[in-house]
């Protein structure tokens, strides 16, 4: 099967290394303009389609790893098309879209996967496993945070247009809201804060969101661009009434260099640094390859990625007004 | 400068009592409890007097009290001390009610004794180094706090801390005073507003049905300033130590992280079930104690005051609130 990639920036690159390592067959990258995805057609030898509808003429799955403003109208085309079809996450701005986009793939008879990489993280993964076989009891309160710097770009840094991105409730910290849905089940009720809100002048961002789930659980969650490059770091912290679970990157981080740079150059996007034998990004891709090509169960549905931009939507509307948020039931979504 | 203790009832009381007896020229001169063998016993291991009354205590006039006591009854304490004109360490969180907060105040003022509230994180050497980059400016503006005082269930040490009544609640009065003062006194500003959510999941079997043993409440600042404390008694019976007090202070410049007892050695014995964490740290209780004993001595208002007590519990009960309302509550 053929696959084309929308979108060439730094997810792009990294769905392709990941499409690339189980042997699948790239067809060529669609990028705004031609310059841009030329450098990555060049490396793997592909074609740099012009436009959506040549691009479509020749592929059988499109991956959709552009900003997100851009989602929606690119996943309907493809559904249209009768692609087979993989979102980045955040999967839509708006629940409208993001539902118009899962009953177009429904309608088209095609697959939509939506890309909640942290899923396939395995700490996280791991850690839901241990959740789901009663390791730690009833769940309490969930702690997660994942902080980096603001993302930057040269020319055109959508991060930073909540008009495209929509900001770090929901470019950043969807990846745990979902988390905390996955480990916890439905969310109640949202309260936000953030600092772009409070201090709109500030040259960094950080949120805390409050999640009250439906079994009574709690989640705290912290999302920053506010360190300095090159940092990445998260964290988990699960407790439940029999025993708790904790993770934090900076006391798992295998290696420690203290070597001297020459240069401090950081990339573009803050990434996580613990060498796996499988990239999570590959693992990801791997698990969308085999449900499209052998009908295989996968882990998180466009239903869930509906779900958590749900939350995080109530999370700026919170942040927003300053209230708490109630969630009224998405009939579409279930665990 | 002879000082007393009104009450056992709260274990902090043990580790005060280790501070006085390391201060020269202080004398424990003695305790008194309405519980007699509580008394008899502390007594007998610190070596000091058995008062048989509190009013028998106060009647020998000491320079100043320390009251432990369970959290409800500390406003009839202070105001027996207040009526002696003794001056007054009082164990947080100062009161259960702002009624009972106020009445406090009053008494004391009216008095003219400094009333001190128990807050040793104002005294933690590591708390202390990131007020003092602050206050210099090192760190520019600061927008949030995202912090953690989480423990055990503290049933273990006194079984009054899971009884409503005496203790006025659960993790939410227990665990969100320190952190709340803290940041008062970092920010130099007061809280106008408190969300909180909070459950009953962590030792359900252990506490009554009214008691929260996980909470996390959210604060706004009249400054701007938002924080976050997660005060929950979510820590297994195993964890290594008694809990913690951690919290991320991002800023223009970026971001602290403080882990105020962190300073520990790992300990693996072949003889315990787990590892544990022995402290090396520096005591707060120790540059608590020490300044409600220099405030007496040089007739000067502590730098903690019960007002400070009061603002933090204004907070806990804040938080209550909202945990009834599902909304933000004002200040």
């Amino acid at each position: 099967m053929k696959v084309g990639i929308a979108g060439t920036g730094f997810m792009g690159s990294t769905h392709a290394a990941a499409w690339t390592e189980i042997g699948g067959e790239i067809a060529g990258f669609l990028a705004e303009t031609p310059q841009e995805a030329e450098e990555l057609a060049k490396w793997y030898a592909v074609k740099n389609y012009l436009d959506l509808a040549s691009m479509l003429n020749e592929v059988d799955i499109v991956d959709v790893c552009t900003p997100t403003h851009l989602h929606c109208d690119m996943v309907l085309k493809a559904a249209a098309a009768g692609k087979q079809i993989i979102c980045e996450k955040p999967l839509a701005l708006t629940i409208e879209d993001g539902q118009k986009m899962i009953d177009a793939c429904k309608k088209a008879g095609v697959n939509l996967f939506v890309a909640q990489v942290v899923r396939f993280f395995p700490e996280y993964a791991l850690a839901k496993e241990a959740i789901d076989h009663g390791e730690i009891g009833q769940l309490g309160v969930i702690r997660l945070s994942r902080g980096s710097y603001r993302p930057k770009k040269a020319v055109g840094n959508w991060f930073l247009d909540e008009t495209k991105s929509g900001g770090i409730l929901m470019d950043l910290m969807v990846h745990d809201l979902d988390y905390a849905r996955w480990v916890a089940g439905e969310v109640e009720s949202v309260y936000a804060k953030k600092i772009s809100k409070s201090f709109p002048d500030a040259p960094v961002d950080y949120a805390t969101v409050i999640l009250k789930h439906r079994s009574g659980a709690i989640s705290h969650i912290a999302g920053a661009w506010a360190y300095p490059p090159p940092t990445f770091r998260t964290s988990i912290e699960i407790s439940g009434d029999g025993g708790m679970i904790a993770f934090d990157s900076d006391a798992t981080a295998p290696i420690r260099s203290l070597i001297q740079k020459s240069g401090s150059d950081a990339p573009d996007v803050g990434l996580p640094s613990s060498p796996v034998s499988e990239s999570p990004y590959t693992t990801e891709i791997k698990e969308f390859y085999a449900a499209i090509t052998h009908h295989s169960p996968v882990r998180v549905a466009a239903e869930d990625g509906l779900a958590a931009i749900q939350i995080a939507l109530a999370a700026i509307e919170s942040a927003q007004t300053g209230k708490a948020v109630i969630l009224s039931p998405l009939t579409e979504v279930q665990l | 400068m002879k000082i007393g203790i009104m009450s056992f009832a709260h274990h902090h009381a043990e580790g005060y009592v280790q501070c006085l007896k390391n201060i020269p020229g202080v004398d424990l001169m003695g305790i008194a409890d309405e519980d007699s063998a509580r008394s008899a016993h502390y007594a007998s291991v610190y070596e000091t007097h058995q008062f048989r009354t509190y009013e028998e205590l106060l009647e020998a006039k000491p320079d100043g009290v320390i009251i432990t006591s369970e959290n409800n009854k500390h406003r009839s304490l202070v105001e027996m001390a207040a009526g002696q004109k003794i001056h007054v360490l009082c164990e947080k969180p100062i009161a259960t009610t702002l009624e009972d907060g106020k009445a406090m105040l009053d008494a004391c003022q009216h008095a003219g004794i400094w009333l001190m509230t128990a807050f040793p994180m104002r005294f933690s050497p590591p708390v202390l180094e990131v007020k003092n980059k602050l206050d210099a400016g090192d760190f520019g503006t600061v927008f949030c706090f995202n912090s953690t005082n989480q423990g055990e269930l503290p049933k273990k040490y006194r079984s009054w801390f899971v009884d409503k009544q005496l203790a006025g609640g659960g993790a939410i009065m227990d665990h969100t005073v320190h952190l709340a003062d803290m940041m008062r006194w970092y920010l130099q500003s007061e809280a106008v507003e408190v969300y909180a959510c909070a459950n009953q999941i962590f030792y359900k079997d252990d506490v009554d049905a009214d008691v929260e043993t996980g909470g996390i409440i959210s604060i706004t600042f009249a400054n701007g300033v938002f924080a976050t404390i997660d005060c929950s008694w979510c820590r297994p019976s195993n964890w290594p130590t008694w809990g913690g007090l951690t919290f991320e202070m991002v800023t223009q410049h970026g971001a602290v992280l403080v882990d105020a007892f962190k300073q520990n050695l790992n300990i693996y014995r072949k003889d315990t079930p787990h590892p544990t964490w022995r402290f090396w740290g520096s005591d707060p209780n120790m540059g608590m104690i020490s300044e409600f004993i220099t405030a007496i001595r040089q007739d000067r208002i502590p730098s903690v005051t019960g007002l400070d007590g009061y603002r933090a519990v204004e907070i806990a009960l804040a938080a209550y609130q909202s945990v009834k309302t599902g909304q933000p509550v004002k200040l």
